[in-house]
């Protein structure tokens, strides 16, 4: 055996030790959490504290794994660490404590799943022209005086008319009364003046 | 929505000191004894049967009490296991030997000695201290069972549910036999299947529910 081949067994069985490393790890962590727990169930408020804060990532990854929008994952995480709370009196530190995290999670999870799969079916996702209801008010003041200057453009007869019956809101009736002029010129009037400025602001708002 | 450290905070915070639950199985007997203690004094209220004795000679209704007493123990002790999240699910099936036999029972009963309702079997005021019996049975011992397994209900509610009430309906059930004179097959039928259908229809529709207020009550 050259001494490349044996630096590479050497690597090989490293890799096995540590890959065997890191399965011992999530044992020694659960019977660190058996003992927070059981330190919290007495009344440890310390021992609770860094536990919750331990199992947050465990939580979190396995939550990761069904749920795919980050803030489902964290609604998830926060209603197992409700749960955990609400149950701990439940845990029996004679026994393992993920088995018992692990159910409580999962159940949470996959109610996760149930209530986001009925919002998802009642409500559609906010796109931008969703937020295209109304312009700012100046522009509302700048409309308004383009109107009022087309107005003052149009011929006198045309004008009154549209002031009468379109601004003031009097009847043709009133109007004419008011105005001396007949219903009928009044009519083709309005209608004139509507028409030229309808021309007038569709030609400006062609691009 | 809050952060998650912020609630970790706010979760030790609130913390107070808890009692472990006792085992399950103790628990279940502690609430075995309590519906030993009700029947028992319900015995002595009522009265047994008149002729207790001389049915439990028939092999028939002798193994069809005993199957109930058992499926409403072992579906209690199975309600309590499951409650706890670290249990598996499969003690759900605990039960189910003896359910057969009770129920099997009284199917063989009915197909092979089909006794025709009588003139006495369905006088209204048998009828109505069967359906008291039921009542007074099974009230108290869903409510008990309610609050003892009231930890369940963020968990397995409707499993929880269903099982406890098979224990109550069995229980009833056996009750009915010991204190009624009932030996028209449809008598039988109507009160031993239909208490556990009713009792199973009752906690799968409203126990997850009741439970869960009981459980914000008491926390």
């Amino acid at each position: 055996m050259t001494a490349r081949e044996q630096g590479e067994r050497t690597a090989v069985l490293r890799v096995i030790k540590a890959g065997t490393d890191r399965q011992e790890m999530p044992r020694l962590r659960e019977i660190d959490w058996s003992i927070l727990m059981a330190r919290a169930q007495d009344g440890d408020r310390d021992a609770y504290h860094r536990l919750l804060t331990d199992i947050t990532p465990y939580l979190r990854a396995l939550a990761a794994k069904r749920l795919r929008n980050s803030d489902d994952v964290e609604d998830a995480v926060q209603d197992t660490l409700l749960t955990v709370h609400a149950v701990r009196r439940t845990y029996d530190p004679a026994r393992p404590f993920a088995p018992w995290l692990t159910t409580i999670a999962k159940r949470r999870i996959v109610d996760g799943l149930r209530v986001h799969g009925r919002t998802r079916r009642r409500e559609v996702a906010l796109d931008p022209i969703h937020d295209g209801v109304a312009e700012p008010q100046a522009d509302i003041f700048h409309h308004e005086r383009h109107l009022q200057a087309a107005v003052d453009n149009l011929p006198p007869a045309q004008q009154q008319a549209l002031r009468l019956v379109k601004l003031q809101e009097m009847s043709l009736k009133e109007a004419s009364e008011a105005s001396g002029v007949s219903v009928a010129a009044l009519k083709i009037n309005v209608h004139r003046a509507l028409k030229s400025l309808q021309k007038l602001f569709s030609d400006r708002t062609k691009p | 929505m809050i952060d998650t450290p912020a609630l970790i905070t706010a979760l030790s915070a609130d913390m107070s000191p808890v009692r472990r639950l006792k085992p399950p199985v103790l628990r279940a007997f502690g609430w075995l004894g309590c519906a030993a203690v009700l029947l028992m004094l319900l015995a002595v209220n009522r009265g047994i049967r008149p002729d207790l004795a001389e049915r439990l000679q028939d092999a028939a209704f002798a193994t069809s009490i005993a199957a109930t007493i058992v499926t409403g123990m072992l579906a209690a002790i199975a309600a309590f296991l499951i409650s706890l999240p670290d249990r598996s699910r499969l003690w759900l099936l605990l039960p189910l030997p003896s359910l057969a036999v009770w129920l099997s029972n009284v199917g063989y009963q009915c197909l092979t000695h089909w006794v025709v309702i009588g003139p006495e079997s369905i006088s209204p005021g048998e009828a109505m201290r069967c359906f008291s019996t039921l009542a007074l049975t099974g009230m108290p011992l869903s409510l008990l069972l309610v609050v003892m397994l009231r930890y369940a209900a963020p968990l397995r509610p409707t499993a929880v549910a269903v099982t406890g009430s098979l224990a109550v309906g069995a229980l009833t059930a056996a009750a009915l036999s010991l204190f009624h004179t009932i030996d028209a097959s449809a008598m039988i039928l109507m009160w031993n299947i239909g208490t556990a259908l009713l009792f199973a229809g009752i906690a799968a529709v409203f126990g997850p529910s009741t439970m869960g207020w009981v459980a914000s009550r008491m926390n």
